[in-house]
């Protein structure tokens, strides 16, 4: 399955053995490079399961329903749906082929039988219905049952076509594609607590989205220097707070953390807040910044804490103290000495992705 | 976005095979990969997980087998952020890491090259004591011994040959993006300073100018890109302005001599335009 790390692991690393519940996938050697999982995201309950491969496709999982007489084991996930999100596009004004790859998923907050889910690449942004259908409607005044159309003419009653149940087929749909708003690459979308918006962030920019308008979208931060030559930081993570619709926070490759309170201004390019932990000096070396570079960063549920990961470590911050965080846990401290040759084959570069807990802990 | 259609004719010619060679920026179709290490050396591909036997086995490494002296790791530097600039749209996130870990790597050199009586600021440069204990304290083997001098002037050629090279690109990329007269003249300062070991680092941000011209240009200056396209199968007398009084000249390429016989001859031209009114709403009335 894709690489994602296991953050917040509790107080005492002895408490938890973790171990797999589930392996999805060949576990061949030769994997089609296509079929490399890039993202992985749980809907709100946990029921289901979506992973973003290479290819652009997107594979849903359902976690089967617990049996009552095994209240203790989880749940099985199993395919619930396969669909092609995004493809490959050519871009003819710099000749350009746009990779297919998903970079995120994000579930929305479910508000009816069907499921929405915003997935996007490196360019284009795409909401997806997935519905299910389980009953099909037969005896139709117009079409005969194998969907040839009759002639009205020869139509001497009419009935009222009944619904049959069927087996269950689950279908995608898109609904909504949100492109052209991004010059650079699209690292981070995140859905706002009213519902109603998101926000897409790339290297340098973050905008505003309203679900239901794709024509245009808003800009709310723009980092990109007059010259491009002054360019030393890049945003490399964004995310709106669970709680208030007006605040987000986004990460950059120079290891610092941004509020931004979208009331202040329509740009937000002055932080409310500004979160870095202060250099250790003694641990100083060329790779400082690139191993400080936050790679994903994840408010709690409960709001009142963040979490970051940078190559080597996760650390939780609070909110309201800005100079450093709260708890830090090194992840891979093997790592550190080895920074050179990991350096040399871009290894150091790899990002990591952390998360809650569904109780924070 | 960017305007669409008009730029039609620029990106064909680039797409054609012989187009090709043009430049090192050029358009050729890369499909957008990961970061490429031409240096990835067999012991740590990307990718392929270590057996976990080995990582455990006997101390951690007191050497790191892939340390490589300050200059080495400078030469990987340039290489990485020359290779992220060849690409059309290069992975910002790595360039600028790239970007910022070379200046600190030719802050320290040049710090180093001042001389160890200069004030010194943070402990990035070690005292010499440190330097043979920190293999077994795992701090970072990379650094450059503060004592060699011969090291230090052959390090800061090297320095200087790489940054010619990416004023090389620089000066390719300004042939077809319009040269902005402020930019050059610190380039020319700089090149004429080599032999100067304390100097900016206005040079080594010159990688970052191609980023500004190229990749997710087309901002500025467009005329001038389409100087060199042959406009003569547009050149129809049907078209010119002599035929169509009145009717703005799309291109600005356009020769000023048509352009004056047009005004010569607009009063002519009316009648004819007139004549050729009246018979096609003649015909229609019928």
């Amino acid at each position: 399955m894709a690489g994602v790390a296991g953050g917040g692991g509790g107080g005492g690393g002895n408490d938890f053995q973790w171990c797999f519940s589930q392996v999805k996938g060949a576990i061949d050697e030769d994997v089609a490079e296509a079929d490399i999982i890039s993202t992985v995201e749980f809907n709100y309950s946990g029921d289901l399961l979506a992973t973003g491969d290479k290819g652009g496709r997107v594979v849903i999982f359902q976690r089967e329903q617990e049996n009552k007489s095994r209240p203790h084991s989880r749940g099985e996930y199993n395919v619930y749906s396969t669909f092609q999100s995004h493809e490959p596009e050519f871009d003819y004004l710099k000749s350009l082929e746009i990779e297919e790859k998903i970079n995120k998923i994000r579930w929305l907050p479910q508000q009816n039988a069907a499921h929405f889910l915003l997935s996007t690449n490196d360019k284009t942004i795409k909401l997806w219905k997935i519905s299910e259908r389980d009953k099909r409607a037969e005896g139709y005044n117009l079409k005969d049952e194998d969907g040839r159309l009759r002639d009205p003419f020869r139509i001497t009653s009419l009935r009222v076509p009944i619904l049959k149940p069927m087996d269950l087929m689950v279908e995608a749909s898109p609904r909504r594609i949100f492109a052209n708003a991004h010059t650079y690459h699209i690292n981070s979308i995140s859905v706002n607590s009213d519902h109603e918006t998101y926000l897409s962030a790339d290297d340098l920019r973050i905008n505003l989205w309203h679900l239901e308008i794709t024509d245009r979208s808003f800009n709310i931060v723009d980092i990109k220097p007059a010259n491009m030559e002054e360019l030393t930081e890049v945003i490399t993570a964004a995310e709106f707070h669970p709680h208030h619709c007006n605040v987000f926070v986004y990460s950059s490759s120079k290891g610092t953390i941004r509020l931004c309170d979208m009331r202040s201004s329509a740009l937000c390019d002055r932080h409310s807040k500004f979160f870095e932990e202060p250099e250790d000096p003694s641990s100083r070396s060329f790779f400082s910044e690139i191993i400080s570079s936050i790679s994903d960063v994840k408010f709690s549920h409960s709001g009142r804490y963040m979490m970051t990961r940078d190559y080597l470590s996760v650390k939780v911050w609070d909110l309201n103290m800005e100079n450093r965080p709260v708890e830090t846990y090194q992840v891979h401290e093997y790592l550190r000495s080895k920074l050179c040759s990991l350096y040399e084959n871009d290894c150091i570069f790899d990002k990591f992705e952390c998360c809650w807990n569904g109780s924070d802990r | 976005m960017l305007p669409g259609g008009w730029l039609w004719g620029k990106w064909v010619l680039l797409l054609l095979p012989g187009a090709v060679s043009l430049a090192p920026w050029s358009r050729t179709c890369l499909k957008l990969s990961g970061s490429d290490s031409p240096c990835a050396k067999p012991m740590l591909a990307k990718g392929v997980k270590r057996p976990r036997g080995e990582m455990e086995g006997g101390d951690p490494e007191p050497r790191d087998p892939g340390a490589a002296p300050a200059s080495s790791l400078f030469n990987i530097s340039m290489v990485k952020l020359h290779q992220s600039l060849r690409h059309v749209e290069p992975n910002l996130r790595h360039l600028v890491l790239v970007a910022n870990t070379l200046r600190r790597m030719q802050d320290q050199m040049q710090r180093e090259a001042r001389g160890p009586d200069s004030p010194e600021a943070p402990s990035v440069v070690d005292s010499p004591a440190p330097v043979s204990d920190s293999r077994d304290s795992g701090l970072e083997p990379c650094r450059q011994p503060p004592s060699d001098s011969q090291g230090d002037d052959l390090l800061l050629s090297t320095m200087d040959t790489s940054i010619s090279t990416i004023l090389e690109d620089l000066g390719q990329v300004e042939v077809l993006s319009p040269a902005r007269p402020e930019e050059e003249q610190p380039l020319a300062g700089a090149s004429g300073a080599r032999q100067e070991p304390a100097r900016t680092s206005a040079p080594c941000l010159g990688p970052l100018e191609l980023l500004s011209s190229a990749s997710y240009l087309l901002e500025d200056g467009l005329e001038d890109i389409f100087e060199d396209i042959d406009t003569s199968m547009y050149d129809c007398d049907l078209w010119s302005p002599t035929s169509l009084s009145g009717f703005k000249a799309f291109s600005g390429a356009e020769d000023s001599d048509s352009k004056a016989l047009a005004g010569a001859e607009d009063r002519l031209d009316m009648s004819d335009l007139d004549y050729l009114m009246d018979v096609l709403v003649g015909g229609h009335a019928l």
